[in-house]
């Protein structure tokens, strides 16, 4: 009986010691491995993952990149379907209501969220993340885009992908000059440097502009062409103090500080360039990296552009050469608030008829060790979101300032504030970049305002007030909705 | 034998011969019909389906974000009807129309007047003319919309070499400008479809007329007036049916040069049925606004063709 006890015993304690060994094992392997592990047999007999990405520069990751090593680790052929962004969404949304099954992974922009989930487009990727192992890297995603743009209503859609967020950029040399900084005191009794609020920025940008005239530079150049201007008003009317929707879910975006924006706006174009009305990504791109402008506000490829890294690069050649590498400091924009403007997020098509191995398509893309690579990729838009990419010795090497750059980028994603979520998204949007195109054709922005928050009552009012206030109250009780 | 008494014979064979004929041709109308009857059922099939269709979903509540496909009446029809900015986009499509079409017409016109005699190169100049029709109108477009740019656009270098000095005209958001802007690239691209096909109807107009008025001693408007215009009316008017009928689809130009913007100033019904059916899906919606655009250009289209008594 003893024995049998004993052996027994020795059974369970057998058993024990090669769980503990096998689960050891299985922690140590990175996301990235297990994923490869598990496609590899359902890769077997040559099996095509079709994933929908953004047209041009974006989707080199994975024609060029991320596609075929995949291939060549697993087997699975990567098939790109390109679009626009402004095409995506309905994109993916006419693909599954034809329910074709026709993607297997999505880019889906984070605010697109809620009315891909409520349309039942993306597949709840708690389940795989389960079985997979993928929630302890999931955690070491910077805390704004893990916590602001991967659930709705508690469950996982998506994996933040992409750390889009609007940094500030300023001509370094050009507030380090003696002759400017003794000139700048002297006009506005404080000294010269990277301005904290919009009052120092109109200071400042007026005084650049007026001193380096005959330099042909402008004190600073904005994206004000309405598509950019979104997500620039959404920054600033919340850095203003702005909120977009009282307790009764009616639009208050025409509040004095949604009119502060615009008559702002409108009057720091006086010492801007010409024409900064129409600058989207590219005009406002050429005119900083002729070095035409001191400062300016964008996404984070301008500050790998503006050091020129890798400007020989073939995907590149279309980018201005940068005449100011070396000499552009990057932090964060007054108010101290950056926007996060669109970002990616990678989902699984619900319509796919290969769920499994989507998935597995992604949680490696998006693991700590292939994003850290593709983070890198001098031509794939793809900025970093993970806490390793901001310190990431590699990329800290990339060009002199790139520690610096890392830094504003850390330091955004910490402040970040959130586009705004709700069903429907693109109709109070697109309200929001007509108001700022007749903004540029003279009309008042009280006016202009009024009318937009008419247009967002009227939409609420079709959506349903109380299943509105539902979506807006969760995403404003997100970290990233309104500074704290 | 009288040649009566052989009547009823040949009655009875002349009524046999008629029924013979009648039942060969009922036979032979019924085997036409038969021939005909696929393509038929196919024209239905492709033309009046998608029509049965369009109107079941415009009383539906389709929106493409959300599962809900229930019948709702009438709704999307008032919601139509108190839609400002649908009635301004008709608006703004009527006034593309109304300014655009005569021009391209007395433009056209003029030009084919031009071409009409032999003149050295003239096949090299009609050819060089009709170009802007070929090219796709969103090409056009963005064609134009580089032409307007302000920063790299040829049309604000030249005025600045004109007024010696750096010239800053936003055409595309200007609400001054930005109609002319838009009706340059509009007219540009299909005054040449005007002209070719005058020319093609002042080419056809009887020479001995003209020859005979000019002995008469009529003069040119009075030629052109009672024996050229009526002579090309009938081209004329398919022409200005046509180029009617684009001018209310106005899209591609439009799109490509302002979005409809500043604000919603230049949007036109094409538009405004493109952004609601397939940027914010409004699916339901769109059907009753694309079927009020039927409807409404069918109307059109019927009252000009019986004008022009090609309808009958």
């Amino acid at each position: 009986m003893k024995q049998a006890q004993f052996g027994l015993r020795a059974v369970a304690a057998l058993f024990a010691v090669a769980t503990l060994a096998w689960s050891t094992g299985a922690a140590a392997q990175s996301a990235a491995q297990r994923a490869v592990d598990a496609a590899k047999p359902l890769c077997a007999g040559g099996k095509t993952i079709t994933i929908v990405w953004e047209a041009g520069l974006q989707s080199l990751d994975p024609l060029n990149f991320s596609g075929p090593k995949w291939e060549q680790l697993t087997g699975c052929k990567v098939k790109v379907v390109e679009a626009p962004v402004s095409e995506m969404f309905t994109k993916i949304m006419q693909e599954f209501r034809a329910g074709t099954g026709a993607y297997d992974a999505l880019n889906v922009i984070p605010a697109w969220m809620p009315d891909l989930a409520q349309a039942g487009a993306l597949e709840v990727l708690d389940p795989y993340v389960e079985k997979y192992g993928y929630a302890k890297e999931l955690q070491t995603i910077a805390a704004t885009y893990r916590d602001n743009q991967m659930k709705v209503n508690g469950k996982i859609y998506g994996f933040p992908d992409d750390g889009d967020v609007f940094i500030f950029y300023y001509r370094k040399d050009l507030f380090a000059r003696d002759d400017l900084k003794k000139a700048f005191k002297a006009k506005h009794g404080y000294d010269l440097a990277p301005p904290k609020t919009w009052k120092q920025f109109d200071d400042i940008g007026s005084f650049f502009t007026e001193a380096l005239k005959s330099e042909g530079i402008y004190g600073a150049s904005m994206f004000r062409e309405s598509g950019y201007g979104n997500f620039m008003f959404q920054e600033r009317f919340r850095n203003e103090g702005g909120k977009f929707f009282d307790a009764n879910m009616k639009a208050t975006i025409n509040s004095p500080a949604g009119v502060k924006v615009l008559t702002e706006w409108r009057n720091e174009n006086r010492f801007m360039p010409p024409g900064v009305e129409k600058f989207g990504f590219v005009e406002n791109l050429a005119v900083f990296l002729e070095g035409k402008s001191a400062m300016t506000i964008s996404w984070p490829p301008y500050g790998r552009f503006a050091a020129g890294y890798l400007s020989e690069e073939k995907a590149l050649s279309w980018v201005p050469k940068s005449k100011i590498a070396g000499k552009v400091g990057y932090t964060l924009p007054p108010g101290g608030h950056p926007e996060l403007a669109a970002g990616f997020a990678l989902s699984v098509a619900a319509g796919s008829k290969q769920k499994e191995a989507a998935y597995l398509f992604i949680q490696w893309l998006n693991s700590e060790d292939t994003s850290n690579q593709r983070v890198q990729l001098p031509y794939a838009l793809r900025d970093p979101f993970r806490d390793s990419h901001f310190t990431n010795p590699g990329y800290l090497k990339l060009w002199p300032d790139a520690k610096d750059y890392l830094a504003a980028l850390q330091a955004a994603s910490k402040t970040g504030l959130l586009d705004l979520s709700l069903i429907q998204t693109d109709k109070y949007e697109e309200a929001l970049r007509q108001g700022i195109s007749r903004l540029w054709a003279g009309e008042d922005p009280k006016k202009i305002l009024d009318d937009i928050a008419k247009q967002w009552d009227e939409v609420t009012a079709k959506v349903g007030v109380e299943k509105q206030k539902a979506v807006y109250s969760a995403w404003a009780a997100k970290s990233g909705a309104y500074p704290k | 034998m009288p040649a009566s008494c052989f009547q009823p014979r040949e009655q009875t064979h002349r009524t046999s011969l008629a029924a013979i004929r009648t039942k060969a041709a009922t036979r032979d109308r019924r085997f036409k019909y038969v021939l005909v009857a696929p393509s038929i059922f196919v024209l239905l099939l492709i033309g009046i389906f998608p029509l049965i269709y369009l109107i079941v979903v415009s009383f539906q509540n389709i929106t493409m974000t959300d599962m809900d496909t229930s019948f709702q009446g009438l709704l999307n029809y008032r919601q139509m009807v108190n839609d400002t900015r649908m009635w301004q986009a008709l608006l703004h499509t009527v006034i593309f129309t109304a300014i655009a079409l005569p021009i391209e017409l007395v433009l056209g016109l003029a030009m084919a007047q031009l071409f009409i005699d032999r003149i050295p190169g003239r096949q090299v100049f009609v050819a060089l003319l009709v170009l802007p029709v070929v090219i796709s109108p969103i090409v056009a477009g963005a064609t134009w919309s580089l032409m307007f740019d302000n920063r790299f656009g040829p049309i604000n270098q030249i005025i600045g070499w004109l007024i010696g000095g750096e010239a800053t005209i936003l055409w595309t958001i200007n609400p001054n400008l930005v109609y002319p802007a838009i009706l340059v690239a509009e007219v540009w691209q299909w005054t040449p479809f005007m002209f070719l096909l005058l020319l093609a109807a002042l080419s056809a107009v009887d020479k001995s007329q003209l020859e005979a008025a000019s002995i008469d001693g009529a003069g040119w408007w009075r030629t052109f007036f009672r024996i050229v215009l009526p002579a090309i009316w009938p081209v004329m008017a398919i022409a200005i049916l046509i180029r009617g009928l684009d001018l209310f689809r106005l899209f591609d130009i439009v799109w490509a040069l302002t979005r409809g913007g500043p604000g919603t100033m230049t949007e036109t019904i094409s538009i405004f049925a493109y952004v609601k059916g397939f940027q914010q899906f409004d699916t339901s919606f769109t059907a009753a606004v694309a079927l009020m655009i039927i409807v409404l250009l069918s109307i059109v289209v019927m009252a000009a063709l019986k004008r022009v008594e090609l309808a009958r």
